[in-house]
């Protein structure tokens, strides 16, 4: 009941966020240099051409009928019609989102996997030749941009080893998962490296707190203490991490989504952008906005759950 | 058999370099994509990856022949122009239909073309502005025409006049023309289009499928209908080194748009031909020739010296080396591609001349260490490789280059309000007619020359006159007049021509990129 209302209350909050959110978008889209016109039409059109496109396009109203209009139709569900697309924007983001939610959830599952495991060998070994050289490789993982860890991949995995095909995406969830392996890992190669290191840091401060200090002189088995001790606690900085990172790991789906052949939206924003397609841009990054308060709102959720202490209030 | 046909087919056989063999038919062509289509519909049509895949939806009543520049029957089996240049009268073929097998009719062409030269529908109606009514008395059609226009035939040929099914607009959903295009393409099928194949799966920014359509009227050389494939299965895959990944784990037949930089390499890959279809790009850079700047600053470009020095001093060899890794040549008309109708061969166009180039920068007394903007396309490899290159080639003339990096749409606008020294550009023919890129490069009322504001009253003179000109002589004899006085004028940077580079698996054979970049798989063939 209490989280409940704690829920409410939070969503009432992200009444002003996202008024403020709605303005920076519209007007950000329109900072942007560039004549949408001529994107659209593309270069060869005529000065007439150009102009009736902006005239249907609603560009020469005045800046403030142009955001009431995008207000009024947002609020209606209506994100407007793609340039691009020629289709309504939120049928094109929506149609997409599902294929990001998969590759996101995906690459934030390898990268537990991946971390978890590690994190405690190197925690539990610490300053030993296994510490050391778990972080050796995930400081080169770290410095690697994610475009380079795909193309690596894709060359050695999928072009010469053939375990994996070369980018596109296939149907149902267990084909995806063989088929956004690679994406997923790329992704999630880079994020690992982040949340091992934090979760070792977590794993050792918690190591030398005096309640486990204590659980070991009760005599506690050190599986008992490593699983409801030491885990739970350092799970919470880890969870507040990958929470925060969403934005991250989104913007990890630009490049990854690219150089995969992934339609999703990261790959679609770009096109947006490059193709000045105001109403899809205004879409997605108003996508992205409830995504990542969504996922915001979850972290606190499981941060609660994890640490009773965090009373949400 | 018709001996032209056969003439056709062995004349692709023998660009394609492979022996004319006995006929593969079936199975589906793997496609990797640079980029996906959104609507292909004649005349929405405005992105290439939609213009270039109309001609396998959707027919033409004529068709350009083999050599790229002759007009051909296509679902009209015959044509004439009147001796006033003011109707064309045709004749349909009989017993065609769409590829769902229902009846092409006059009906169905009456409504195409109406669609097609409604400016409120069609960004290409202009192409086609001199129609003034097109009637159906059966199987014959007529076209009246306000004005002679000595283009109407070849854009009969093109993909913006293609018929559509009048019935399937009909029964489609929707308010306007758009939404019920939009709904056809969307829902996919055989009922709209009467080309080779029709749309049979859809996955915007994903795949797209096209089926063979068995009723379609064109023969291969086995006489049975073409296509020879059963389909083609289109991949989109923007990134260029993936593309060729997919290509080499064999996971597709074709990637398109192969990087120069990879040319060599992939011709070397014994499982691929790596081929280069000759193309009606150009890159060039047009040059700002207002006697000020946009800033109300004076303008050394104005001066006609300073621009043919440029000209001169531009290495274009070493360019398309840089860039093209060789797969290129320069520029050898100043208006147009060489495979365009109506080029004129001025090659060398100014041949490599550092000393001519000082000579006329010291005429024109242009002060050393003058500074010139050079705008390109930010995150453009090419782009960047030009700036580097020209900046050490135009040093020796005391030119202080910089670079002003910007995006597509702000290239575009730059160009249009004039706010620029120089910049890169490129095009290709959407048209197989020289007026289209002359109007653009030079015409001063089409589009400022290319936005150089570069203004010359007999250029336009014979520009206008050529749009009425019947005869193709007198025709032809103008457009060389232009590309003289045009060549003199220099407003632009002639730099270079580039084919389509295109990776193609040994197992297929007859895929065609044709000189305006349409895809044309009619008579590709894949043997496995």
């Amino acid at each position: 009941m209490q989280s409940l209302a704690y829920i409410a209350k939070r969503l009432l909050l992200m009444v002003p966020t996202f008024a403020i959110v709605m303005v920076i978008i519209f007007l950000l889209v329109r900072l942007l240099p560039g004549d949408p016109a001529i994107a659209i039409a593309g270069d060869k059109a005529s000065d007439a051409d150009l102009a009736a496109i902006r005239e249907r396009l609603g560009l020469n109203e005045p800046l403030l009928v142009q955001f009431w209009l995008f207000l009024t139709n947002t609020l209606q569900g209506d994100l407007g019609r793609s340039i691009l697309m020629k289709a309504p924007a939120l049928g094109v983001i929506l149609d997409r989102l599902p294929t990001t939610a998969f590759l996101t959830l995906y690459a934030v599952t390898l990268s537990l996997l991946i971390a978890g495991p590690l994190a405690f060998v190197a925690a539990l070994n610490r300053g030993r030749w296994p510490d050391a050289a778990i972080r050796a490789v995930f400081q080169v993982g770290l410095s690697m941009p994610v475009f380079y860890i795909g193309l690596v991949l894709l060359t050695f995995l999928a072009a010469r080893a053939r375990l994996f095909p070369v980018g596109g995406i296939g149907h149902g969830f267990f084909e995806n998962l063989h088929q956004l392996f690679l994406p997923a890992m790329t992704i999630a190669l880079y994020t690992s490296a982040i949340v091992m290191r934090n979760l070792r840091a977590s794993i050792i401060e918690v190591l030398d707190a005096e309640y486990v200090q204590f659980a070991r002189a009760k005599g506690l088995s050190s599986r008992l203490i490593l699983g409801r001790h030491v885990l739970r606690n350092a799970l919470i900085s880890t969870v507040t991490l990958l929470g925060l990172s969403i934005g991250n790991l989104m913007s990890g789906t630009l490049v990854t989504e690219t150089v995969f052949a992934v339609p999703g939206v990261g790959r679609l924003m770009l096109e947006a952008i490059f193709a000045r397609d105001y109403p899809l841009i205004q879409g997605l990054t108003l996508t992205f906005a409830v995504l990542v308060s969504a996922v915001f709102l979850l972290t606190d959720l499981v941060q609660s759950w994890l640490d009773p202490r965090m009373r949400l209030t | 058999m018709n001996t032209r046909r056969i003439a056709s087919a062995l004349a692709l056989a023998a660009v394609l370099g492979t022996p004319a063999a006995a006929q593969d038919r079936g199975g589906i062509l793997n496609f990797a994509r640079y980029d996906g289509s959104q609507l292909v519909d004649p005349i929405y049509a405005d992105r290439n990856p939609d213009i270039w895949m109309v001609g396998s939806l959707f027919d033409t009543l004529l068709r350009l022949g083999a050599d790229g520049k002759s007009v051909e029957p296509g679902l009209a089996e015959s044509y004439e122009l009147a001796a006033d240049g003011k109707s064309v009268t045709l004749k349909l073929r009989s017993g065609l239909t769409f590829a769902d097998g229902s009846p092409l009719t006059g009906a169905d062409v009456v409504f195409s073309l109406d669609r097609a030269r409604n400016g409120d529908l069609s960004s290409w109606a202009g192409l086609i502005g001199s129609i003034d009514s097109v009637a159906a008395d059966g199987d014959r059609i007529t076209i009246a025409l306000k004005t002679p226009d000595p283009t109407i035939l070849t854009m009969l040929a093109t993909f913006n006049t293609a018929i559509v099914s009048k019935a399937a607009f009909d029964a489609a959903p929707g308010a306007t023309d758009q939404e019920k295009s939009a709904a056809i393409f969307a829902k996919g099928g055989p009922g709209v289009g009467s080309g080779p194949f029709y749309l049979c799966g859809f996955e915007q920014g994903a795949t797209m499928d096209f089926c063979a359509n068995k009723g379609y009227w064109r023969q291969g050389a086995d006489g049975k209908p073409l296509p020879y494939l059963d389909g083609v299965h289109f991949q989109v895959i923007p990134d260029d080194a993936t593309r060729i990944l997919k290509l080499q784990a064999g996971e597709v037949d074709v990637a398109e748009f192969v990087p120069f930089a990879r040319v060599a390499e992939l011709k070397a890959d014994e499982k691929l031909n790596m081929e280069l279809f000759p193309s009606t790009r150009i890159i060039y850079s047009p040059i700002n020739v207002r006697a000020t700047r946009a800033d109300g600053s004076p303008n050394p470009l104005a001066d006609v010296r300073v621009r043919q020095a440029l000209n001169y001093a531009t290495d274009k060899a070493a360019l398309i080396g840089l860039v093209l890794h060789g797969a290129g040549k320069p520029m050898s008309s100043p208006l147009m591609a060489a495979a365009t109708q109506d080029a004129v061969n001025m090659d060398p166009l100014y041949g490599y001349d550092l000393e001519k180039a000082k000579a006329l920068i010291a005429e024109a007394g242009l002060p050393q260490g003058t500074k010139i903007t050079f705008t390109t396309l930010a995150g453009s490899a090419d782009d960047a490789t030009i700036f580097a290159a020209l900046q050490q080639m135009w040093a020796p003339l005391g030119i202080d280059l910089v670079v002003e990096q910007v995006d597509g749409p702000t290239r575009g606008a730059k160009n249009r309000s004039g706010e620029f020294d120089i910049h890169t550009y490129g095009w290709v023919n959407d048209v197989n007619d020289a007026s289209q890129v002359v109007g653009w490069l030079g015409h001063t009322p089409t589009a400022n020359a290319v936005g150089t504001g570069w203004e010359d009253a007999t250029f336009n003179g014979l520009y206008e006159a050529a749009q009425t000109e019947m005869d193709p002589a007198k025709r032809t004899d103008a457009f060389a007049q232009m590309q003289k006085i045009y060549a003199e004028a220099a407003p632009l940077l002639f730099m270079y021509e580039t084919p389509f580079a295109v990776a193609v698996s040994n197992e297929v054979s007859g895929y065609v990129q044709t000189p305006l970049g349409a895809n044309v798989f009619e008579e590709a063939t894949v043997s496995r």
